[in-house]
C-alpha cells in the first residue's frame, strides 16, 4: 500500500482481511500496516469496518480471510491474552476502569509480571504505577479512586495501564471524543510522546482536525474497503470527508446571519440557574422557534443545565418561566408535560432500546396515541404506519428491515433520527438536542443538522448542545458556558468558531 | 436484508460460510422449540399408547395449566428487569387463605376468593414498593417477604393442612367445560390477557421498555416506578390464582403446596426466553417452557423413571438449551455492538 521505503519495518502487516457478519461484510480485503513511531490514524463512517479491524488486532474477532503478520512472521491472534502477549494493548471509548479502584490500582491490574499468586501491595502508589505515569506526565493523584477523576484524567489512567507492561503497539477508540479541545490536546500529546518511543499508535476518531493534526498516516474505510491511505506529506482534511462520504461535503459556513426567528417571543427564560459544582449560574432565553447553540467545554455544565430544564434534576438556585409562566419541573413528567423534550448525549445508555424494534423505540412517547378504536390495546396498523411516516419524515434508512428490526441494526446516525423522532411525534415547545452528532458519521451530520432546522422553522424552540463548535455555526444565536456560568451570547455575525473558543478560554 | 454489491468483491474473497451460518441463526431461534418436538416424539416412540393418547396430553396441559399461569406471571416481573422469589409461598398462602377463609370463617366463596387475591396484589405491591422505590435489591426485597408469607402461612394453619369441603370451590379446578378441564381454559384466559397487556397495552410497551433501558426510560417520561410496582403485582397475582386453582385441585391449603413451582417457574421462563426471541422474556416463549417442563416430567412418568430423575432432567435441559442458544447467538455475532 505504501510507497515509503525509508520507514522502520512495520510492526504489523495485515493483508486482504475479510470479515463477514451474516449477510454484512465488514471488512472486504484489507491491506493495512502500522509501523512502530507512527501515530496511524483510523477514520471512517460507522460500520465501514476500522472497529472490526482493530477488534480482529485485538483477538475479539476471527477474519474469515487474510493474513496476519507481526514482525514479518505470521500470526494468529486466536484471544485477547495472545494480543496481550504480543503487546498490543487497547483503550476503548467505555474504558474499562474499576471506578471503585484508585488510579495506582487500576494501572497495576494492567501489570502480568510475575505468578498470579505472587502477593503485590494494593496501596498506596508502587514504582511501576508511578514510573509509567511520570512516562506520560500524570501530575494528579493516583491515590483517589477513579470515579473522582476527570474523563480526560481517566484516559491517562486508561494509557498507564496499557504502558505497565511492554507495550508495542496501542490502539485508541475516540480518546477525545468527550474532552474539551485542551484536554484533547493533552490526551493526544501523550500518543505522540509514545510514538517517539517507538510505539506504534492507532488513533480511530471521528474529530478530523485532530486526526490531520496528529497522524503520521490516515487510513480512511468505506464500506470494508480502504478507500484512501495517506502518508504524512499528503494528508488533507478535504480528501479524508471525500473518502469518507464518497462526494464532496462543503464545511457548513454560516448561510443566514439575520434568522427568521430574530425578533420572536420568548418561550423560555432561565436565569442563574445553579445545582451542584458544574452547574453555578446559567441563563438564557429562548426564542419560539429559534434555534440556539449552546457551547463549552466538556465540564462546563452544558448537559446538566439541559437536564435541569428538562427535569431530570432539579435546580438548587434560579428561576426558569416557561411561556410567561413559572417553570419548575419536579420530574422528566413535569417537563415533557410543559412540551419540553431533551435528546441526551449518551445515546445508548440514555435514549435506545437496543434490544427493541425501531417502531418500538419511536412510539415509546406516543403510545397512547396509538390506540385501536376506543379499546385500551394499541393498534399494529397504527404503529407501523406512524413509525413509516416518521422514518419518511426524517428520512431514516431502513433498508431492507421495515420499522420492526431491532434499533441495534441502524447507524448512528439513523439511531439518532429515531430518536429525535421520538419526540418530534409529540410535538414539542421546546426540544433540547446533547450532543446530536455524537458517534455520527460525517455524511449524516449535515442532514441531521438540515431536520433540526426544518424543526425549528415549525415552530419549535430548539436547543443545541455540541463539542464541535462548527455545527453550532447552524445556529441563530450561541451561548457560551464556562465553568457553569453563560459567559457570553453570540448573535449575528459573532457566532464563530474563534468566538466560541475565545469565551471558553476567557 | 443488505445487497452485497458483487463487483466490489475482490475475485481471492473466501466464499463466507453460509450454512453454517444458516444452521446457527436456525439453533438460535428454533433450537428450544426443536428440543420440545425431539421430546414429544422421543416419548410417543417410548411409549406409544400412554403419551400420545389424547387423555394424557390434555392431563399434560391440565398438570401445566397452573405452572403456566405462574411463570406468566413471573415472566411479567423478569420483563421488567427484577427477579421475583416471593411466588412459591403466595401460591401457598393463597391457597391456605382461600380455604382457611371459606371453612374455619365460614365466608361465603367468592367473598373468600376475592379476599385472597386482594391480599395477594398487596403483597407485590410491598414488593414493588420495596424494590423500585426504596431500592433495595429486588432477590433481598422478594427471598424477606417471601419468608414472612411463609411465617404466616405456619401462624395461620398451625402447619397442617386446611381441608376444603368438597363442592363449588374444588369443582373450580376439577370440574370441565365442554369437557375440557376448567384449568386449561382459565389458563388460555389469563396467558391471552397478559399477552395482550404486554404487547398491545401503553403499559406492556413501557413495561418492556423499563427492562430494557430504565434510564432511557424515564428521559423518555415512563412512570418507571408504577410499572415495575405493576409487574410485581400482576407476578404476584397470577401465583395467587394459581395457589386457589391448587387448592381447589388437592383439596386443601398446605404450607409446602407452592414449593415445587419455584424452580419449574424460573426453568420455563428461562427455557421460554431462548424461543424465538433473543434472550428476551415473553409470554409466548414461557408458555413453550411450560410445555417442555411438563411433557418432559410427565413423559418420564410414564417410563416410569424416579421423581429424582425429573428434578436432574429440569435442570439439565435447561442448561443445554439457554446454552446452546446464546452460545450459537454469540458466533453469529448478533450481540455485535
Amino acid at each position: 500500500m505504501t510507497t515509503m521505503t525509508n520507514h522502520p519495518a512495520p510492526l504489523v502487516q495485515m493483508r486482504g482481511m475479510h470479515k463477514t457478519y451474516g449477510a454484512i461484510q465488514a471488512l472486504r480485503g484489507v491491506d493495512i500496516e502500522f509501523i512502530p513511531g507512527e501515530i496511524h490514524g483510523l477514520v471512517g463512517a460507522n460500520g465501514a469496518g476500522k472497529s472490526t479491524l482493530v477488534r480482529t488486532l485485538a483477538g475479539l474477532e476471527q477474519p474469515d480471510g487474510g493474513t496476519i503478520l507481526i514482525g514479518g512472521e505470521p500470526a494468529t491472534i486466536h484471544d485477547p491474552g495472545v494480543a496481550a502477549e504480543l503487546g498490543f494493548a487497547f483503550i476503548h471509548q467505555e474504558l474499562n476502569l474499576v471506578s471503585s479502584f484508585t488510579g495506582a490500582q487500576n494501572i497495576m491490574l494492567g501489570n502480568r509480571a510475575g505468578a498470579p499468586t505472587r502477593l503485590r501491595r494494593f496501596t498506596g502508589v508502587p514504582p511501576e504505577a508511578r514510573a509509567v505515569a511520570d512516562r506520560i506526565g500524570i501530575t494528579f493523584s493516583l491515590e483517589q479512586p477513579v470515579s473522582t477523576l476527570t474523563v480526560h484524567q481517566q484516559w491517562l489512567v486508561s494509557i498507564a495501564r496499557a504502558l505497565v507492561h511492554d507495550c508495542r503497539l496501542l490502539a485508541m477508540d475516540e480518546p477525545t471524543a468527550s474532552l474539551g479541545a485542551e484536554e484533547a490536546d493533552k490526551v493526544l500529546g501523550v500518543a505522540r510522546d509514545l510514538a517517539a518511543q517507538g510505539v506504534a499508535v492507532l488513533l480511530i476518531s471521528h474529530r478530523l482536525d485532530e486526526v490531520t493534526a496528529a497522524c503520521d498516516r490516515v487510513t480512511v474505510f468505506r464500506d470494508g474497503a480502504v478507500s484512501l491511505a495517506m502518508g504524512r506529506d499528503e494528508i488533507s482534511r478535504h480528501a479524508i470527508v471525500e473518502a469518507i462520504v464518497g462526494h464532496n461535503v462543503v464545511p457548513g459556513g454560516r448561510k443566514n446571519p439575520v434568522p427568521p426567528s430574530h425578533g420572536a417571543p420568548v418561550v423560555l427564560m432561565a436565569r442563574n440557574i445553579k445545582r451542584g459544582r458544574n452547574l453555578r449560574n446559567a441563563s438564557f432565553d429562548l426564542h419560539q422557534g429559534e434555534l440556539l447553540g449552546i457551547a463549552g467545554l466538556v465540564g462546563a455544565g452544558r448537559t446538566e443545565l439541559a437536564r435541569v430544564v428538562f427535569g431530570a434534576d432539579r435546580a438548587e438556585d434560579g428561576i426558569m418561566r416557561l411561556r410567561g409562566a413559572d417553570y419548575a419541573p419536579r420530574s422528566v413528567h413535569d417537563a415533557i408535560a410543559s412540551s419540553i423534550a431533551y435528546v441526551p448525549e449518551e445515546r445508548r445508555a440514555e435514549a435506545l432500546f437496543l434490544t427493541m424494534s425501531v417502531a418500538s423505540n419511536l412510539h415509546i412517547t406516543t403510545w397512547h396515541k396509538l390506540r385501536a378504536g376506543k379499546t385500551p390495546l394499541t393498534s399494529v396498523r397504527k404503529s407501523r404506519t406512524a413509525a413509516q411516516e416518521m422514518s419518511k419524515r426524517l428520512g431514516i434508512v431502513l433498508r431492507g428491515g421495515g420499522t420492526e428490526q431491532p434499533i441495534g441494526a441502524l447507524s448512528g446516525g439513523n439511531q439518532q433520527k429515531v430518536v429525535i423522532g421520538r419526540w418530534l411525534a409529540v410535538n414539542p415547545d421546546v426540544l433540547i438536542l446533547d450532543e446530536p452528532t455524537r458517534a455520527v458519521d460525517i455524511g449524516a451530520r449535515s442532514d441531521i443538522y438540515a431536520r433540526i432546522r426544518e424543526i425549528a422553522l415549525q415552530g419549535t424552540s430548539v436547543i443545541v448542545i455540541s463539542s464541535e463548535f462548527e455545527e453550532l455555526l447552524e445556529c441563530d444565536r450561541v451561548i457560551v458556558l464556562s465553568s457553569g456560568t453563560t459567559v457570553a451570547e453570540l448573535t449575528g455575525d459573532k457566532v464563530t468558531v474563534n468566538e466560541m473558543l475565545r469565551h471558553c478560554y476567557a | 436484508m443488505t445487497v452485497i454489491r458483487s463487483h466490489t468483491v475482490p475475485a481471492t474473497a473466501p466464499p463466507p460460510a453460509r450454512s453454517y451460518h444458516r444452521t446457527l441463526s436456525w439453533i438460535a431461534r428454533f433450537g428450544t422449540l426443536a428440543v420440545l418436538v425431539l421430546m414429544v416424539v422421543g416419548f410417543s416412540l417410548a411409549s406409544p399408547d400412554a403419551f400420545m393418547s389424547q387423555r394424557n396430553l390434555i392431563n399434560v396441559l391440565n398438570q401445566g395449566a397452573l405452572l403456566a399461569i405462574i411463570a406468566a406471571g413471573l415472566t411479567f416481573v423478569l420483563v421488567v428487569g427484577h427477579f421475583d422469589l416471593s411466588f412459591a409461598n403466595v401460591v401457598s398462602l393463597s391457597g391456605i387463605l382461600g380455604v382457611g377463609l371459606m371453612q374455619r370463617s365460614g365466608w361465603p366463596i367468592p367473598a373468600a376468593i376475592a379476599a385472597t387475591l386482594i391480599l395477594v396484589c398487596l403483597i407485590g405491591l410491598f414488593n414493588g414498593f420495596l424494590v423500585s422505590y426504596l431500592r433495595v435489591s429486588a432477590i433481598v426485597a422478594t427471598l424477606a417477604t417471601s419468608t414472612i408469607v411463609l411465617g404466616v402461612n405456619f401462624w395461620y394453619s398451625d402447619g397442617a393442612p386446611i381441608t376444603a369441603q368438597a363442592g363449588v370451590f374444588t369443582e373450580i379446578a376439577r370440574g370441565r367445560i365442554l369437557g375440557i378441564p376448567t384449568p386449561i381454559i382459565i389458563m388460555v384466559v389469563i396467558l391471552g390477557l397478559l399477552w395482550l397487556l404486554l404487547n398491545r397495552t401503553l403499559t406492556g410497551h413501557h413495561t418492556q421498555a423499563v427492562g430494557a433501558n430504565p434510564t432511557a426510560s424515564r428521559l423518555a417520561g415512563v412512570r418507571v416506578g408504577r410499572v415495575t410496582v405493576l409487574a410485581f403485582v400482576v407476578g404476584s397475582l397470577c401465583a395467587g390464582i394459581a395457589g386457589l386453582l391448587l387448592a381447589a385441585r388437592i383439596g386443601s391449603g398446605q404450607v409446602t403446596a407452592g414449593d415445587g413451582f419455584l424452580l419449574s417457574a424460573f426453568a420455563a421462563v428461562f427455557l421460554g426466553a431462548s424461543v424465538l426471541r433473543d434472550g428476551e422474556f415473553h409470554i409466548l416463549g414461557t408458555f413453550v417452557g411450560v410445555l417442555i417442563v411438563t411433557v418432559m416430567n410427565n413423559g418420564l412418568a410414564i417410563l416410569g423413571a424416579p421423581s429424582f430423575v425429573q428434578y436432574i432432567f429440569q435442570g439439565a435441559i435447561l442448561i443445554a438449551a439457554v446454552a446452546l442458544s446464546t452460545t450459537s447467538r454469540r458466533i453469529l455475532g448478533m450481540q455485535r455492538t
